[in-house]
């Protein structure tokens, strides 16, 4: 296999171009699939993930790619790379890298974001804010949800 | 901005993936996010997608009984050794329960706290039930079968069992093939249900001589079987990764050392037992403790018995003969006894045990 071969570029919603590694890429089911088919020449176009965030997710597949298949030891190192690769992530990335995550097809990285967003948002508030999510209960009705589910709500 | 995604649409179902890793607390108030939501966090597919994540990040249960009341609350089992901002961890606070003479300590199964006074009390709910008045004075376990999906009373001494929560509750006549009349220790009336049997340490006298047993209950299928005791006194059953394990404890005051003994049985049908000693690597905190039991990862988990100012559990890892202590915070300054539970798992369904 040539050189060229092995690599693979990407491109995002915003023009970016990211060569990688095609190793790294097909991490992601989505890129595999399209790479199978080959109904893709060596650049893929992501129309749904931007460079800011597809950066991030070819940080993880790097990582994931070279440590995966060695060991025990690594695994617990890969677990710690991973709570530091999300600790210092906003909100608003993290929502943004469970769309690229799904829309990619990467089921840990999927897992991992998700998690990370239950871990850190705590009030209906955020929730609302983040997901625009409108509270279209009477006052009475959330009253009685709160009631139903006391056990929820008592501090 | 250019190139943003617009986070407006983000589908339900990834908002559904979010929602079944948090805790079942948060759920319940989530319930009240929109009339979409109030549905959905009802459904049996998001319920049971919760209890499968649940599972996969078990929760520590703590009790805590002060004069009048038991508090509980709970926090996750699993904390990344290498964050140093987790080593100390918030409590989440659940529900309170009256105290009464009867109610001097608890046991735990699936979810379940179980009283010696035959009533049961879902921690995280608050609903509780206490119809099963007839046989209180019996000492008594709390039992889940996990194939059937039910949990049962077993009277030990009077040989009655009880299913719980399908129509009609009553006690049922079981057969007990041990031929001799026993006796349960105080401190031993807790037994431990693995895998759908209940464990339970018994003595009694045979030509006055006192021996040893371990009851072994299949809640399932009600049949009783009995193995030795090795010298179990106040031994500790625990879940040894799914075979049944025990851990007697030596604190050797001259040299601040502690001597963890973990017995573990290999073979049910040989009766094979396989113990090895651990001593503790130094620590200044590790005092007044009871063991916990273990994580699936191997760790030996530790708790304080009593809550004051500060209280800890600690994680020993017997391979590499580490012990790290992590701080719990929120369970209040007065003094309070504390019993805690490993591998909770939070089941939205059990919140509907009729009572």
């Amino acid at each position: 296999m040539s050189k060229s071969e092995k690599k693979i570029v990407l491109k995002s919603l915003d023009n970016e171009a990211f060569e990688v590694e095609k190793a790294v890429a097909l991490q992601s089911q989505t890129i595999w699939v399209m790479c199978e088919d080959k109904c893709v020449g060596n650049e893929i176009p992501l129309e749904n993930v931007t460079g800011q965030i597809l950066a991030k997710v070819i940080d993880y597949c790097k990582k994931h790619a070279v440590v995966d298949g060695d060991g025990d030891e690594s695994s617990e190192e890969l677990k710690n790379w991973d709570t530091e690769f999300t600790k210092n992530m906003d909100q608003s990335t993290l929502f943004n890298m469970i769309l690229a995550a799904n829309y990619l097809n990467i089921k840990s990285l999927l897992n991992l974001t998700c998690q990370a967003v239950a871990d850190k948002t705590k009030t209906i508030d955020e929730f609302h804010t983040f997901l625009n999510i409108e509270n279209n209960f009477t006052p009475e009705e959330e009253a009685q949800i709160c009631q139903e589910n006391l056990w929820a709500f008592d501090d | 901005m250019k190139g943003r995604v617009n986070l407006d649409s983000f589908p339900t179902d990834l908002i559904t993936e979010i929602f079944s890793r948090l805790p079942a607390k948060s759920v319940g108030r989530f319930r009240s996010l929109s009339k979409l939501w109030r549905v959905m966090l009802h459904r049996p597919y998001f319920t049971k997608l919760f209890l499968s994540r649940s599972s996969a990040r078990p929760r520590l249960l703590f009790a805590v009984e002060r004069e009048s009341e038991w508090c509980f609350f709970s926090l996750p089992q699993h904390h990344n050794p290498y964050d140093k901002s987790s080593l100390v961890v918030a409590a989440e606070v659940h529900t309170k329960f009256s105290k009464d003479t009867k109610r001097y300590t608890c046991s735990y199964a699936s979810g379940l706290i179980y009283f010696p006074d035959m009533s049961i009390c879902n921690p995280i709910t608050g609903q509780s039930l206490a119809k099963l008045r007839k046989y209180r004075k019996s000492i008594s376990f709390l039992g889940f079968d996990p194939i059937g999906k039910q949990f049962k009373v077993l009277a030990s001494d009077r040989h009655r069992v009880m299913t719980l929560g399908t129509g009609e509750m009553s006690w049922r006549k079981i057969q007990c093939p041990f031929p001799y009349e026993f006796f349960i220790h105080e401190s031993w009336g807790k037994g431990i249900c693995i895998n759908g049997v209940l464990y339970y340490l018994v003595c009694t006298y045979v030509d006055a001589t006192r021996v040893n047993r371990i009851v072994c209950f299949d809640v399932r299928s009600e049949k009783f079987n009995f193995i030795d005791g090795k010298g179990f006194w106040e031994t500790n059953l625990i879940n040894y990764k799914g075979k049944l394990g025990g851990i007697d404890w030596k604190h050797d005051v001259d040299s601040n050392t502690l001597e963890l003994c973990v017995w573990v049985l290999e073979d049910v049908e040989k009766q094979e037992w396989s113990k090895k000693v651990y001593t503790l690597p130094e620590n200044e905190v590790v005092r007044n403790f009871s063991v916990l039991g273990m994580t699936n990862t191997g760790e030996i988990i530790l708790s304080e018995m009593y809550t004051s100012k500060t209280f800890y559990v600690f994680y020993f890892n017997p391979e590499s003969n580490t012990l790290r202590s992590v701080e719990i915070q929120g369970f209040g300054e007065n003094r309070g006894r504390v019993y805690a539970f490993v591998d909770h798992v939070e089941d939205l369904n059990f919140l509907k045990i009729e009572s």
